[in-house]
């Protein structure tokens, strides 16, 4: 499970008269329940990632605080970091490495002996369906091969929670059905936790049980699908979206109320 | 914390040593260029020598001279006619030797005590013939010395008068130190195949790891920062020790490549020296693996670390500079600046002198100091590099 609450960030850049503030994160709350695929939807901007690397522990909030099956980021990140799997929106590969030293790598680094490490990188692939990938070297994988490569490289410790942003970034049909499949069958076999992000609806439509909707660093409403579409009294779920994230001044009740910083 | 370090330190050196191209051509560059180089220099040095023991020549219109031939002759020099245009030929460095052109008066003029010209052809552009010149010259200044002594003694005059000073020559160098100044560009060969050796492990495994994305997910594991650095540094700096080591050893066998046997008796290279080269350089390359790295973990690109890094390898390839241009010798601070202590003190080895501890114990501190400043660096640097 992860909690996020009342997250808070900001960036400065600049000096003196250049000065230049950016608030990224300005009240990001949610919760990610085991054995459900939770979707953070939010526009380009909207402080998606800033708050997946909050959690990942890559960057401290100003405010707030982010609990991985209880264990605080901020306190104790490398605790935290053992119970998650992140694939982040940079998903680099070693191009010298195989696909199976790019996965035993970081089991290796999670403090998972040779032989384990191995075994799951094998098991891994037969889950994500690359087994003939595995010998290869990464240097000239297409996008999917290199997605599912560094999705097996962020499961490699089975993780009880899956954090991944914007996985489906330039995917083709195909891979993104074959990832969706697979985020089903974690969630439903393994009953894992699973946040994504994405700034796509058929996504979030197909996938998710439960949906955050994040607008200017600030979650601006929560529940499923349809329970979004009622809120916003909309039949379409992109409608719907665009509604309750940039009309932040209409009468939803869980929106939060308050212009921009 | 020791079994982080460990995994990225085989998983980078494995990393390191799968970049065929890139190793192949350092070692091409780094190790087999000093040797090559040695042999250049043995061959023209041969060439030199082969000239001096030879004693010959090149003169135009000798047959208007029997008093110089004489004298040549006399300091058992062979006389060779000059050939047809030879003027072109020493332009176009067909000819190695400068050529001493006779006036047709010569024989007349100097009886008459008139001066005659003796003009000694080269050219600045053709190195071997611009060698020749200092030889012929003082064959010529001894030539006059002779026949001035003869007229002043038939004048009844000392010779001695005319010398108001006399100078003696006395070379205080024994071999050692003569192999040495020939021996002075090996330190400085070793000092850049170090150097560029641990260069593309440095920018790799920092900035390279950086531009193709893969430092945020290795952040994003629980290894703590400090031993992913340290597994990073070691890496680098065990490319940057290999290739100190196999560049010391490839001068063992371009030793034996040497053509001159004079210039294979100064130049001392032998296991030993090999050793105390080792000794020095392996400090060196782990420092200058640590301060390549903290240039680079800081740009965002393999091309920007590049530039960014090229005040190290300038730096370190002029600092040997500071010993050749200072008159004032070594001075003690010179032992105190990384890649200047170790070509000072590998200059000693090669002079034959013993080496003080001290002054290898400074060199190896300074070295553990900047090391350990460099990698805390980067373990700081470390997090904000990743989020670029």
């Amino acid at each position: 499970m992860i909690e996020v609450q009342a997250l808070h960030k900001h960036f400065s850049s600049g000096r003196g008269r250049h000065l230049r503030v950016v608030l990224a994160v300005a009240g990001v709350d949610f919760t990610a329940a085991n054995g459900c695929i939770t979707g953070l939807l939010g526009a380009n901007g909207a402080g998606k990632t800033t708050t997946l690397r909050i959690a990942a522990a890559l960057i401290e909030p100003d405010a707030g605080r982010v609990l991985v099956d209880g264990i605080e980021v901020a306190a104790q990140p490398t605790q935290a970091l053992a119970r998650m799997g992140m694939l982040s929106d940079a998903r680099g590969l070693y191009p010298r490495l195989t696909a199976r030293e790019n996965i035993v790598y970081f089991g290796r680094l999670h403090g998972m002996d040779d032989g384990a490490a191995q075994a799951r990188a094998q098991a891994l692939a037969e889950v994500l369906d690359m087994k003939p990938l595995l010998d290869r070297r990464t240097e000239g994988f297409s996008q999917g091969e290199r997605m599912k490569t560094a999705l097996a490289r962020a499961l490699v410790h089975d993780p009880a929670n899956i954090v991944l942003d914007e996985p489906t970034n330039g995917l083709d049909v195909l891979a993104t059905r074959a990832l969706r499949d697979t985020l089903r069958r974690l969630r439903d076999e393994h009953g894992k936790c699973i946040v994504f992000s994405t700034h796509i609806m058929q996504e979030v439509e197909r996938l998710c049980d439960h949906v955050v909707v994040v607008a200017h660093g600030r979650t601006v409403a929560v529940g499923g699908v349809a329970a979004l579409m009622a809120q916003a009294q909309c039949s379409d779920f992109e409608e719907a979206f665009v509604k309750l994230a940039f009309e932040p001044l209409g009468a939803q009740p869980s929106a939060q109320s308050g212009g921009r910083p | 914390m020791i079994a982080a370090a460990w995994t990225v330190y085989r998983k980078e050196l494995l990393d390191a040593l799968r970049d065929r191209r890139t190793l192949f051509m350092v070692l091409i560059s780094s190790v087999a260029i000093g040797p090559l180089v040695l042999m250049l220099v043995s061959s023209l040095v041969a060439g030199i020598e082969k000239r001096a023991e030879a004693r010959e020549l090149v003169v135009k219109g000798i047959e208007h001279a029997p008093t110089l031939n004489n004298f040549l002759l006399r300091q058992t020099y062979t006389v060779r006619a000059a050939p047809a245009g030879f003027e072109q030929a020493l332009r176009d460095s067909k000819l190695g030797e400068p050529v001493l052109v006779v006036p047709a008066t010569f024989e007349a003029d100097l009886a008459r005590g008139e001066a005659p010209v003796l003009e000694l052809v080269s050219s600045a552009a053709n190195q071997r013939a611009q060698t020749g010149t200092g030889a012929v010259l003082r064959l010529v200044r001894a030539f006059n010395q002779e026949q001035a002594t003869l007229r002043l003694a038939v004048r009844g005059v000392a010779p001695a008068v005319l010398e108001a000073v006399r100078v003696e020559e006395r070379d205080l160098a024994d071999p050692a130190t003569r192999a040495a100044q020939l021996a002075t560009m090996v330190p400085f060969f070793v000092l850049m195949a170090v150097l560029y050796g641990a260069l593309n492990a440095a920018l790799d495994t920092t900035a390279g790891e950086r531009e193709r994305g893969s430092l945020e997910p290795l952040l994003m594991n629980p290894a703590a920062r400090l031993s992913i650095v340290l597994g990073k540094w070691g890496a680098v700096a065990s490319v940057g020790m290999l290739i100190a080591v196999l560049s010391c050893l490839s001068f063992l066998p371009g030793q034996w490549l040497l053509r001159s046997e004079a210039l294979a008796a100064m130049f001392r290279f032998g296991v030993g020296e090999a050793l105390a080269f080792m000794a020095l350089l392996l400090p060196l390359a782990g420092a200058l693996a640590a301060l390549l790295m903290a240039i680079a973990i800081r740009c965002k690109s393999f091309k920007e670390a590049q530039a960014n890094t090229t005040v190290v390898l300038l730096t370190v390839s002029m600092l040997p500079l500071v010993t050749v241009f200072n008159q004032e010798g070594t001075a003690p601070w010179h032992l105190w600046v990384p890649a200047l202590a170790q070509t000072t003190l590998m200059g000693r080895v090669l002079k034959g002198e013993q080496m003080a501890w001290v002054d290898v114990g400074t060199a190896t501190l300074v070295c553990v100091l900047l090391t350990l400043a460099a990698l805390a660096y980067v373990t700081r640097t470390l997090r904000s590099a990743a989020l670029k």
